[in-house]
């Protein structure tokens, strides 16, 4: 059978549907689930593959760990059960963190769809569920077993049966069972939307297959990113960077490879694995790889396979970047979310006006207790420090980088915990300086109003490394986290007693460029609005002018 | 005392329209907008209303005023000086606003800077807890004296949002703050978030206050000049303004909460939409109204359009959602798509067409109109296929250039996707019809309602020229294009009832909730709102109330909106509250959960007036049969149905009398805009002259 072929106008319009298929997917997700990561940080990922396996549409919201991850969970999924065994109804699932997203906390749910008899495509949907069991969500396990519930891949339903046994074998296992079984039934529910709405879409267009128009999709996508990369100058560019791990720190190092119209990246000189659970399945460090090459070249085109191909990756085996099992990987973002700043920071002299300074990044705090009320709470608070600057554009002030959440407003957070917010406020010149500043990071103080002992565990870092600046900006600062006014460390855990007050100073983000060639009506502005202090006006940007 | 007025005031044309309630009679204008001061058109397209239907103003009962100055005012960043009293370390809410990312890959993506600078906005010593408890006392009032008088004498403040944390909760320290304001500064205009809209989350509520105060002095200023314009030509009725959620406010609550007017424009289509399908007898409609630069599009169910209560407005960033304030008002729940006839059509990242969301606006405009322009439009796509006329475009007032149209499109869609200019033009067109189907698609999915039950009402500019083809893509039977539809908005106001709505936060768990405390919050709720109306001269036993409850099952995010049928003893919807929430959810989501526990979020209530001139009937003046038939001619359009370019016939709306039929392919073209029937389509005019397609089978 010869593959249909699309001009360029209908072939826009095919595109644009199935991606707002995926998306379509997705809202019917989000509004069934039951877990605030899949809520309100959209912590998922939903994606229609062809026949083949090609990927060809992702629901355009989602956070960067998902980029790619997917037609790889597919192709080990399709090892498992060969396509030509695989029924219409059936459902396949799988949460090992090396053939999923990198944690067992993220589940992959798959459906083949079915069409007069054959499949003609595979929708699958990810979201991270509200427990796996084991030690729950913390960077303090030392191997995978202490981590949860592992499911190798394995069918959910068989031909429209769910498994009983494998569903009970999950609720037994998880502490809200309730919710991780609705939330794991909101994914099949949303990929069997999916498969009914692309039969819809094939009948209405009268597409037999969508292999024509996936070579179409796929390859005018790979060139884009080809005819992007070709603009790199050629040239092996190199970073080195320290992170905070949990005892002691860890060395990321990077040697990016652009050759004409490809690029891999290497990551030799990488720390070994640890034994906490901060590892970074290889999986998750190519997910990050694509997602900053993505955004430094091809931000506005649709995520498929096309935009997977030109990018190659190694690691060394058993380094913190490509652990084996059994190490343990529960909090692998917060190592793997340093890969975009390294990244960005070797080629900062090869793209300087694509690269943007380092951010300050997320800060998450888990607590759990009793509120005045006598209610039992376990919320997580998110906030953000500032974005970094770009050439030609300022950084947002608390802003997420590279993940993506939403911040916890302050009046919800006090009705459902008993925890009492004394301040959020803008960090005065905690953006670092630039011709660009940095975004600014914010002072918190929270204080313990229940009336019972709390705990509360940080999972952040950024305390010891500034957000960095580059081409000449600075960085920004440091994040703080206090504890009654005592420096405590950013991955612990901790009792807060009655009245007891945390005090987070969230990171700024670094600037760019020399703070000097900073236009002085900026200067002047940033002053009359208290984001920089006159001190700071002086000593960084030479300026003496008023407020 | 037997006439109404609507007056509409749009980008380009000011809409009148005149109705006596007693005979059913319509008398309508139209004239330019005066953009400068807007209520110059206003007064002199009243007066010449009046004269032309020979109503002296004193006959006038009530004048009902729609109008986009206050999107305008933010849009255009055109409001007042505005300061922010606000609880002491919070000032900067504002800046820290939801500290997300709302596109995930472009990093230059940008957020809307808030109408207050962080230097004017002015803590204050004061704390309530979440359940409105204070944990400290209002203090120092006085110490705020010399900053606002500095302010407001260097800055120019003329209004203060007044801003405190917990303040739905207990409005107590905000109402202190007002009244001292008011007594140490008489002339600032002042706006307190827990008056303004007392949801929970302070970001929204703030930012809505704050854009409250921002447009308070400029509507004040409006409205002074149109009262007393109206005054000066004798007119001593009741005057109303439109607000976003489809009902009309007297001007002092106008002026009190001017940012309840941000969608005023719009609304009047939505609810002329409302109205037709009332008169015609469909209960489900998609309104669509598509002009220069956007469409809009709502669902009409049971005769009222949907509503919400959250819209985003003034975009920074290519129309994304995210990029704009989110603002918290009642408003008819509108999709908005950035695609009209200014739309500009490119060739994207990916090498695909794509058409919008930028825009060649009214200046320079689309190829076609000669003004400079040269990268091609929806516009400049439907006069290449022959959909719009070069020289009967505007009643013929504005010539348009084909060549040089199709030339533009040859060169920058055409030689791209090796097209000639006729079928790239049909790629933009057909483009264009796929992204409002999608939208409406979404837009109905996510509000379970399915849309192959609606009619589609299609107006303004471009709306009836791609209606039939969005109605066959999403399989919908029937496509409505109203007589006039420009002055039909203005009509439009005139169905519109007097109304407010109230909201109050209250997260209540449905199983702690007795049965009495359920009817007397709702009660008091309700003769709150009513209080609003009551003062601004509604009768009180005209009033009913309509009662929402935002649910959801607890621990979940999202709440669901479960509406008690109107009249409902309030017992009885408590004693049923279960199973109505179940089925509202399930409406939407598709599904429900037994046995899980349930909470009420948010407790709503609409009040409102009668719905004047009840009575469906009208009629137009001055529409006959000129002598020489209805028909113009042909002219030569493009159907790919039909393979080639073909003589199609083309009619004249204005001839056109009630029972006439038209069978498409077929051109009927007014002044502001052209109906396209496909191959298959049939029209039938009705007997208020709407052109009503029924579309033929799929080919």
């Amino acid at each position: 059978m010869s593959r249909q072929t699309f001009d360029p106008i209908t072939l826009g319009i095919l595109w644009d549907r199935l991606i707002s298929i995926a998306d379509e997917i997705v809202n019917s997700l989000v509004r069934t689930s039951f877990s605030t990561n899949v809520r309100e940080s959209y912590d998922l990922s939903c994606v229609v593959f062809d026949a083949g396996g090609r990927s060809l549409a992702q629901g355009s919201y989602s956070v960067p760990s998902f980029t790619g991850t997917a037609p790889d969970t597919l192709r080990h999924m399709l090892a498992r059960f060969p396509a030509d065994t695989l029924q219409e109804g059936d459902v396949v699932i799988t949460n090992d963190p090396w053939l999923g997203t990198g944690h067992l906390f993220d589940i992959n749910v798959m459906q083949p769809v079915f069409r007069d008899g054959r499949i003609v495509a595979y929708v699958m949907s990810i979201t991270h569920l509200p427990d796996i069991g084991g030690g729950g969500f913390s960077a303090t396990a030392r191997t995978v077993y202490e981590e949860g519930l592992c499911l190798p891949v394995s069918k959910l339903y068989r031909a429209g049966q769910v498994d009983e046994l494998l569903v009970e074998l999950i609720r037994t296992n998880v502490r809200v069972a309730e919710e991780t079984v609705g939330d794991l039934m909101a994914n099949v529910a949303c990929t069997t939307v999916g498969g009914r709405m692309i039969n819809e879409f094939m009948s209405e267009y009268r597409i037999d297959s969508l292999e024509g128009l996936s070579d179409q999709i796929v390859q005018l996508s790979e060139q884009a990113l080809r005819t992007e990369i070709c603009k790199i100058p050629d040239g092996i560019y190199r970073n080195a960077i320290d992170v905070e791990g949990v005892a002691g720190n860890l060395h990321l190092a990077c040697a990016i490879e652009v050759k004409g119209d490809t690029v891999h990246v290497d990551f030799t000189g990488t720390s070994r694995c640890v034994d906490v659970a901060i590892n970074v399945p290889l999986c998750y460090t190519r997910a990050m790889v694509c997602y900053s090459i993505k955004v430094l070249t091809t931000p506005r085109i649709p995520n498929n396979d096309g935009s997977l191909l030109p990018i190659t990756l190694s690691a060394p085996e058993g380094c913190v970047l490509n652990p084996k099992p059994p190490y343990a990987t529960g909090g692998r973002h917060v190592i793997g979310h340093f890969i975009t700043p390294l990244m960005f920071g070797a080629l900062a002299e090869a793209m300087p006006d694509k690269i943007q300074a380092d951010s300050g990044m997320l800060n998450l705090i888990n607590v759990q207790g009793t509120t005045r009320e006598g209610k039992g709470v376990s919320s997580i608070f998110f906030c953000s420090g500032g974005f970094g600057a770009l050439a030609g554009k300022d950084g947002a002030a608390a802003t997420p980088s590279p993940s993506n959440m939403t911040g916890t407003p302050i009046e919800v957070w006090e009705n459902l915990t008993g925890l009492f917010i004394e301040e959020k406020s803008l960090l005065p010149d905690s953006g670092g300086s630039g011709e660009f500043r940095g975004g600014l990071g914010q002072r918190i103080r929270m204080r313990n109003d229940s009336g019972h002992t709390m705990t509360a565990s940080c999972i952040a870092g950024r305390t010891e490394f500034p957000p960095r600046g580059i081409l000449g900006g600075r960085d920004g600062s440091r994040r703080v986290v206090m504890l009654n006014g005592e420096v405590i460390h950013p991955k612990g855990r901790y009792l807060l007693q009655p009245g007891d007050t945390m005090t987070l100073l969230e990171p700024g983000g670094g600037g760019v460029g020399d703070p000097r060639q900073r236009p002085r009506e900026k200067v002047q502005a940033d002053l009359a609005l208290g984001y920089i202090s006159p001190e700071a006006a002086l000593r960084d940007y030479g300026y003496e002018g008023q407020t | 005392m037997d006439y109404r007025a609507g007056i509409d005031i749009g980008g380009t044309f000011t809409d009148f329209a005149l109705f006596n309630d007693a005979t059913g009679e319509v008398w309508t204008h139209k004239q330019l907008t005066t953009p400068h001061d807007p209520s110059i058109a206003v007064i002199e397209g009243a007066a010449r209303l009046l004269q032309d239907a020979g109503v002296p103003i004193a006959d006038v009962a009530t004048i009902a005023h729609g109008t986009t100055l206050v999107t305008n005012a933010v849009i255009e960043r055109k409001g007042a000086s505005v300061a922010m009293v606000v609880t002491r370390g919070f000032a900067d809410v504002l800046d820290i606003a939801y500290e997300r990312r709302y596109d995930l890959f472009d990093l230059r993506l940008g957020f809307p800077t808030p109408v207050v600078p962080r230097n004017l906005r002015f803590e204050v010593d004061e704390r309530r807890a979440y359940d409105g408890a204070v944990l400290r006392p209002l203090a120092n009032l006085a110490a705020l004296q010399d900053r606002l008088a500095t302010a407001i004498a260097q800055q120019k403040v003329e209004a203060v949002a007044i801003c405190l944390l917990h303040s739905y909760v207990n409005a107590g320290h905000e109402e202190e703050i007002a009244r001292w304001l008011r007594e140490t500064f008489p002339g600032l205009h002042v706006s307190t978030s827990a008056s303004v809209f007392p949801f929970m989350r302070e970001y929204e509520r703030w930012t809505t206050t704050c854009l409250n105060a921002y447009v308070q002095p400029v509507v004040d200023r409006y409205l002074s000049l149109i009262e007393s314009g109206l005054e000066r030509l004798g007119f001593h009725g009741k005057f109303f303004i439109m607000s976003s959620s489809g009902s009309t406010l007297a001007p002092a609550l106008a002026r009190r909460f001017p940012v309840r007017m941000l969608e005023s424009g719009p609304a009047a289509g939505a609810l002329m939409s409302a109205r037709h399908g009332r008169t015609l007898g469909e209960m489900q409609v998609l309104s669509f109204d598509m002009g220069g630069t956007t469409a809009k599009g709502c669902i009409i169910k049971g005769g009222a359009p949907l509503k919400t209560y959250q819209i985003e407005v003034a975009h920074v960033h290519e129309f994304k959602k995210g990029s704009g304030f989110p603002v918290k008002i009642p408003v008819i729940d509108m999709i908005e798509i950035g695609s009209g006839g200014g739309s500009l059509a490119e060739i994207d990242a990916r090498g695909v067409l794509r058409v919008g969301p930028r825009s060649a606006g009214a200046n320079p405009g689309p190829v076609c109109y000669g003004l400079g322009g040269e990268r091609p439009t929806l516009t400049d796509a439907n006069l290449i296929l022959g959909y719009l006329g070069a020289s009967s475009f505007l009643g013929g007032r504005m010539r348009l250039n084909f060549d040089g149209a199709a030339a533009a499109m040859g060169r920058h869609v055409g030689q791209a996707t090796g097209m000639d200019a006729l079928h790239a033009a049909w790629g933009v067109y057909d483009m264009v019809c796929e992204d409002v189907a999608r939208a409406f698609r979404v837009h109905a999915s996510e509000r379970g309602v399915d849309y192959r039950n609606c009619s589609m009402i299609a107006f303004g500019g471009s709306g009836p020229v791609l209606g039939s083809r969005v109605a066959h893509k999403l399989k919908i039977p029937r496509v409505i294009c109203p007589w006039g539809a420009g002055v039909m908005s203005a009509f439009g106001l005139l169905s519109s009832p007097q109304g407010f709505e109230l909201v109050r936060s209250d997260r209540t768990s449905l199983a702690s909730l007795a049965e009495d405390t359920f009817c007397e919050a709702l009660r008091k709720l309700a003769a709150e709102a009513s209080a609003y109306l009551e003062a601004s001269g509604a009768k009180p036993g005209e009033l009913t109330h309509r009662f929402a409850l935002d649910m959801r099952y607890e621990g979940q995010g999202y709440e669901v909106e479960v509406r008690l049928p109107p009249g409902t003893h309030l017992g009885a919807a408590y004693r049923s509250l279960p199973e109505s929430f179940a089925a509202a959810y399930q409406e939407v989501f598709g599904l429900s959960f037994t046995g899980r526990p349930v909470e009420i979020v948010n407790w709503k209530v609409e009040a409102e007036g009668p719905v004047p001139g009840r009575r469906a009937a009208y009629h137009l003046k001055h529409s006959s049969r000129a002598a020489a038939g209805a028909s113009k001619g042909a002219r030569a359009a493009y159907f790919p149905e039909l393979g080639i370019v073909q003589a199609c016939p083309v009619y004249d709306r204005y001839a056109l009398v009630a029972g006439d039929t038209v069978d498409g392919p077929a051109l009927v073209e007014e002044n502001e805009s052209t109906c396209v029937l496909l191959p298959g389509d049939r029209a039938v005019i009705d007997r208020q002259l709407n052109l009503v397609i029924e579309l033929g089978a799929p080919s």
